[in-house]
């Protein structure tokens, strides 16, 4: 029979070439000469595009989505308006996936989790947005009728995007402040865990070596009740802990901040 | 960081698909004129299969007036050409990052 032959999109000289910079010269060694590049661009003209571009994360390597955060950190300095855009963007993709729960989605929403996480790791976000993520990701559709289609009890998708956003950058969680929201989100987390029952052998897996990384001396906990206990004495010890606070005015808490931006970015900024 | 309460940027979700900038902005001036400091649309898409809303990110000049304006805007239902009618819902951004005003033009 006959048929017509498929019909290629083509896409204007413009929009190839930011394609080929960002999706096939991209790469560790080449990232200053693909930010020099971009910035070179006629912004007016494919700012929206290149925008639509930085979300397709999941086209490219896994292990390549780091160069992305970090161009978008470069670029901050020249078009602010960009890289808060895409941050904005990434939340926008994240919070969407989780409103479809689209199975066909989950290779790209892993991605975007991962991105997100690089994205603190060079310093573009901070980390209360890391934290807002993280139990919007553990509570989002639940208590409402649409929960068994957003979060089915056996679905076990909600602890992989989790798993890889503390994969990215949790290790950075571990002073001051954020090491204490870090461990209260962990007991909220491992509650979540522990109402979904057996769970597969590899997500077990990545939990043990998750917990191993972050936290090699937290309890895992057998049941909710014991979940439930724990968080209880956390929120006593912390009001104790904030009343001690008050009464010592000089207390100084510095948050740990990534170092990576210091030795990749900071040679990209200063072009 | 800022706290919940000092939070100013909000983004409109939902809205329809085919909206302009324009068209979004003109019914927001109606009550908030000169209350807000910064603006991003995002455009949907109106395809058959893959209908994408349209976003707008506002950033406010005090906490307050997001509250006004969440009062005014959250539930509103707006109705595109065809008729079809699309609830829209207003929420702080998940991230409050606002570009700085003085972004420094790119000497290259």
């Amino acid at each position: 029979p006959e048929r017509s032959a498929r019909v290629t999109k083509v896409r204007p000289p413009l929009y190839q070439y930011i394609r080929k910079l960002l999706f096939s010269d991209l790469d560790k060694s080449s990232i200053e000469h693909v930010l020099r590049q971009l910035r070179k661009l006629p912004w007016n003209e494919c700012e929206a595009y290149l925008l639509k571009c930085f979300m397709k994360v999941h086209k490219g390597k896994y292990g390549q989505i780091h160069l992305i955060a970090s161009l978008t950190a470069g670029l901050s300095r020249y078009h602010d308006e960009f890289s808060v855009a895409v941050v904005d963007e990434v939340l926008e993709e994240i919070r969407l996936g989780l409103e479809m729960n689209d199975y066909g989605m989950q290779q790209r929403r892993v991605a975007h989790m991962r991105f997100l996480g690089e994205l603190y790791n060079y310093k573009h976000v901070d980390s209360s947005v890391i934290f807002d993520t993280l139990y919007l990701i553990l509570v989002f559709g639940h208590d409402i009728s649409e929960q068994d289609a957003l979060d089915p009890p056996e679905d076990c998708f909600r602890i992989r995007m989790v798993i890889t956003l503390l994969q990215t950058c949790g290790h950075y969680f571990d002073r001051g402040s954020s090491k204490r929201k870090l461990n209260r989100f962990l007991i909220h987390f491992q509650r979540y865990i522990l109402s979904k029952g057996a769970l597969p052998l590899d997500i077990e897996f990545d939990l043990q070596d998750l917990f191993a990384e972050l936290r090699p001396n937290m309890a895992r906990y057998s049941s909710i009740e014991e979940a439930n206990a724990a968080l209880t004495e956390l929120e006593e010890h912390e009001h104790t802990a904030s009343f001690e606070k008050a009464n010592s005015a000089s207390h100084l808490d510095a948050e740990k901040r990534p170092s990576k931006q210091a030795d990749s970015n900071a040679s990209l900024t200063a072009n | 960081m800022k706290g919940p309460l000092d939070r100013t940027k909000v983004v409109l979700r939902h809205l329809p698909p085919s909206i302009t900038r324009e068209t979004l902005l003109d019914q927001i001036d109606t009550v908030f004129r000169g209350r807000y400091n910064w603006v991003a649309f995002r455009p949907g898409k109106t395809s058959q299969k893959h209908q994408i809303h349209a976003r707008a990110y506002i950033n406010f000049n005090s906490p307050e007036d997001v509250i006004g304006f969440a009062e005014f805007f959250d539930g509103h239902i707006f109705v595109n050409e065809k008729g079809a009618q699309y609830k829209i819902n207003v929420e702080y951004a998940p991230s409050q990052q606002v570009p700085k005003q003085w972004s420094k033009k790119d000497g290259r």
